[in-house]
């Protein structure tokens, strides 16, 4: 029976090393190759010349959605060239009334390229709203922004010179949380934003084998129209859609430019965070069951796929392990080998902090920001508890989708990412 | 910014280095069995690689932290996968002596990967090479079972790593692995750290990924010796009982990483230095002067080199720093053994290349070529060089390595004690017999050492409990004797000298030139 025991533990901790180690291969990714520059911005932009539809999926954002309609219509790129779709679900009356007042106040400056879509049938959510919103979209490019993001005002000519040149349909530009200082796991959710977006995304593009982001994301609208737009099922309609594009051989540009990035904000509650990563997890796992990553041509794109999409699978097992790790840690006394073997994951785990500690400095250089001293003390305590709570989500997850559960469980947006100052001259304005 | 070492080696540096590697695998493997005598070292790294695939163990007896056990773990990794294991080229440290000379080679190719960028010379790896592979310094402690050869070649791969220039993170994560895995091979690795730091601080500047290069490479480095760290914290030998550090008086109750740490250090003193002078003229000089006299000053030209061009030669300063940081582990006074020199030898070839290379630079490609050639030619016909010597009666004749066969004798008295000393017999040996009396049959499980019958209570207390009337023969290797009375600073091996002085009787003895092996049975 102990060497059972002891067996389990050996194959646990190759199998969670080899994971650990295939992780840390990806965060550090574009650090490693050097696709740094093929995936920067072009530094020389053309005139615009391809028309947008950006599309702003709103539930409950009366705080932050004036704000983003503003900045998104004041882009630099002629309102000409730029049509502004939010869309509602129509019980939720706070936003809709925010976004026509908005929209009024534009018509007032002569801005008449914004408008309110509302809908009135189910599914309330996120891939419903889009697809709603596809149908009244004349851009020849289709992006996504959420309520509380903050665009960058040249994002648009940037990807139109992509575009343009390169002759791409699907261009995922780079998504940024910003507010790494606003409590204690927000540093930690914000550098996996960055890991995400700076480097991973771009492994998986080069194996053309990509979960999309959420926003930001922009694809030519004749595509989208010719897939059906998104799956309303999903809870993770972008990565979804992005697999879906990549089984049907679309190659996908990724571009992280720190200049350019979409900016965002970690939810504002540890409940929400967890709430918002139960979501994805979830998705992740709809998505896998879903099949349609078995249409991928190859085997690699095929694994990484099926890779990422079990994430939460293992996540959640790491999260139904690690007591039973703790408690073996007391009750069983394992032979020096064994015991060796086991404290490889530990090293990971090491190796991923250093990582996460180095890469907040680069977080912080790219945005001009300066962390203070404490930062990394503090997330040198706040490590564990965080994958803790990563694991609790995956745990939660799991429970959700085998007990059916798949509504959408909406993360509150409250503009941390924005300064009191912005927000008030947005106020003001209106 | 990083230097760009990376340039093509092209067709002559394809020949040059093909030529190093053949040559070096010669110079190494040709006589390799035959010569030099078997040692007390090797002796010990085989039985310890021996212990590890037999008995699972690092070491038949208590292993006591001496040093760290990555060079017997690939040791015992190399025999494991040879069909006859230990036996499988005639006996347990010809199998070992073979992954030595595999060592070497691979190390000539680094070797040579290393000076080329450097200097961007050809001839110069070429002539660092030419020292490694045929300097006889070189050739009689690296055909040799020792850790420092396996450390060298962790080492050089650290430095070739780092040397490639190509920004990635995998080649710092790798370079700062062999680097550690070179510490827990063979401490004296950590006089390196300088420069290989340095190295791997200035190939990181002012790269896009300068923070993750280095942060990987220490992080790397620090994977072997923690491993090695935790492994002495799981059987609770980290620290000694009591946090007793005192060296006069070592703790009874466990052995101790930490306290065997503090008692390496502690073991310096004048004596050290009068041993590294002593050593210098008796074991050094005699084999080779060239190399360690032409590289000594070849250390102080090439650190004036870099002075006059910190930008485009880094690899001076490094392989500089290199030379200053060993060196000042030779000089210090510590303990010194003669084959400590070793990890010096590839970084006196590294100068020496690395000057000629710069006197070199405007030389035509046909002038570096010929002198290149002369230099070899020269060293190779010249008597009392690199191949060629004068014989006793000063006739003309190819090196003692390549043609004395002194390995022979020892395996004449092994084969004497299998065929008159019955297996159950109490044997005081050398260690370089302790393998082939316990892998091969008959076995011979009740012979040991005489520096464990002197210092391992299992030995010393319960099998011969100090008393020469427990021992039945004493097989005397060459220069054993003196290593005894060395050892006996505490009278723990008198009871040894006892029973060989007063009551042995030689049954077996063997002289040839400077060798003296003896069988002494002990009369009751």
């Amino acid at each position: 029976m102990e060497s059972l025991v002891y067996g389990a533990l050996v194959t646990i901790s190759v199998l969670l090393s080899i994971q650990a180690a295939h992780i840390l291969y990806l965060m550090i990714y574009t650090w490693d190759q050097d696709v740094g520059e093929l995936t920067k911005a072009p530094e020389e932009l053309i005139e615009p010349r391809l028309s947008f539809t950006a599309i702003v999926p709103a539930r409950h954002e009366e705080e932050v959605i004036a704000t983003t309609l503003e900045r998104m219509v004041h882009c630099n790129y002629p309102t000409t060239l730029l049509q502004v779709i939010v869309v509602c679900s129509v019980d939720d009356t706070g936003t809709i009334d925010r976004v026509a007042e908005k929209i009024d106040d534009l018509r007032r400056e002569g801005l008449y390229n914004a408008e309110l879509v509302v809908f009135d049938d189910l599914p309330i959510n996120k891939p419903h709203g889009l697809n709603c919103a596809l149908q009244r979209a004349q851009g020849e490019v289709v992006t996504i922004f959420d309520a509380e993001d903050e665009m960058h005002p040249e994002i648009l000519r940037v990807i139109n010179t992509v575009m343009s040149t390169e002759g791409v349909n699907i261009v995922q530009a780079g998504v940024q949380l910003m507010n790494y200082g606003s409590n204690w796991y927000s540093t930690f959710n914000v550098l996996e934003y960055f890991f995400w977006f700076k480097s991973r995304l771009h492994h998986h593009a080069k194996h053309n084998s990509i979960p999309l982001g959420g926003n930001t994301c922009f694809f030519s609208r004749e595509l989208l129209a010719r897939v059906g737009g998104w799956d309303e099922t999903n809870l993770t309609e972008d990565a979804e859609i992005g697999l879906r594009m990549s089984s049907l051989g679309e190659h996908v540009r990724v571009m992280y430019d720190d200049r350019y990035v979409t900016k965002e904000e970690t939810p504002p509650s540890l409940g929400q965070f967890i709430k918002q990563r139960t979501r994805w997890n979830q998705g992740f796992m709809q998505t896998l069951r879903k099949g349609t990553w078995r249409q991928m041509p190859t085997f690699h794109q095929r694994f990484l796929a099926c890779y990422t999409l079990a994430f939460p699978y293992a996540q959640a097992l790491l999260g139904l392990y690690t007591p039973v790790a703790l408690l073996l840690i007391f009750v069983l006394h394992t032979p020096v080998p064994v015991a060796l073997v086991s404290f490889i994951p530990v090293l990971l785990l090491i190796a991923h902090f250093l990582t996460a500690a180095v890469g907040l400095r680069e977080f912080t250089d790219a945005h001009g920001m300066v962390p203070s001293r404490t930062t990394v003390v503090k997330m040198a305590f706040m490590w564990i508890p965080y994958q803790l709570v990563l694991a609790y989500a995956a745990v939660r997850a799991l429970r959700r989708q085998l007990s059916g559960q798949g509504n959408w469980e909406k993360t509150k947006h409250v503009g941390a990412h924005r300064t009191t100052l912005e927000n008030e001259e947005v106020r003001s304005g209106a | 910014m990083a230097p760009n070492w990376s340039t093509p080696l092209g067709r002559s540096g394809r020949q040059a280095l093909a030529f190093s590697l053949v040559s070096g695998a010669i110079t190494h493997a040709y006589h390799v069995f035959q010569y030099p005598l078997y040692v007390t070292d090797e002796g010990i790294y085989v039985q310890q690689a021996w212990s590890v695939v037999r008995e699972g163990m690092l070491s038949p007896y208590t292993y006591f932290y001496d040093h760290a056990p990555g060079g017997w773990l690939l040791m015992a990794a190399w025999a494991n996968i040879l069909p006859g294991q230990f036996e499988a080229f005639g006996n347990a440290i010809n199998t070992i002596r073979v992954l030595m000379v595999i060592a070497h080679v691979i190390s000539v190719g680094l070797l040579f990967g290393i000076t080329r960028r450097f200097s961007g010379s050809v001839s110069g790896a070429f002539l660092a090479c030419f020292l490694f592979n045929f300097s006889p310094l070189a050739v009689y402690y690296q055909r040799q079972v020792l850790l420092d050869n396996l450390m060298v070649l962790w080492l050089l791969l650290s430095i070739y790593l780092l040397s490639r220039a190509d920004n990635r993170l995998v080649t710092a994560m790798g370079s700062g692995f062999a680097f550690g895995v070179a510490l827990v091979t063979k401490e004296n690795a950590l006089f390196f750290v300088p420069a290989l730091a340095y190295l791997s601080y200035k190939m990181a500047s002012g790269e896009r990924n300068r923070r993750f290069q280095l942060q990987f490479w220490w992080f790397a480095a620090a994977i072997p010796v923690s491993v090695y760290i935790l492994f002495a914290e799981l059987k609770n030998e980290l620290l000694p009982s009591g946090f007793d550090f005192n060296v006069s008086n070592p703790p009874a109750n466990h052995v101790s990483l930490l306290y065997s740490i503090w008692w390496q250090i502690s073991r310096s003193g004048p004596q050290g230095r009068n041993l590294f002078v002593q050593l210098m003229e008796g074991s050094w000089l005699s084999r080779d002067p060239y190399i360690l006299i032409a590289g000594c000053i070849a250390v102080v030209l090439v650190l004036l080199l870099w002075s006059q061009d910190r930008e485009n030669r880094l690899g001076y300063l490094v392989a500089g720093m290199m030379a200053m940081g060993y060196g000042f582990y030779m000089v210090r006074g510590s303990i010194l053994l003669d084959f400590y020199v070793v990890p010096m030898i590839p970084v006196l070839a590294m100068n020496i290349g690395l000057l000629y290379a710069a006197v070199m630079k405007k030389a035509p490609e046909r002038a570096k070529i010929a002198l290149t050639a002369a230099i070899v030619v020269l060293a190779l016909i010249i008597p009392g060089g690199y191949f060629v010597a004068r014989g006793t009666q000063g006739n003309l004749q190819a090196h003692d390595l390549y043609h004395l066969e002194v390995t022979a004798l020892q395996e004449q008295q092994i084969a004497w004690v299998r065929k008159n000393v019955p297996p159950n017999s109490r044997l005081i040996i050398d260690d370089d017999m302790w393998t082939a009396l316990h892998d091969v049959k008959p076995y011979y499980p009740r012979a040991h050492s005489h520096f464990k019958a002197a210092s391992d209570p299992a030995v010393r207390d319960k099998l011969f409990r100090r008393n020469w009337q427990n021992i039945d023969y004493v097989i005397m290797s060459n220069k054993m004797r003196a290593a005894m009375e060395r050892n006996n600073g505490n009278g723990a091996e008198n009871y040894m000298l006892d029973a060989i002085d007063q009551h042995g009787q030689r049954v077996w003895d063997l002289n040839r030139g400077g060798i003296h092996l003896a069988v002494y049975k002990i009369e009751k």
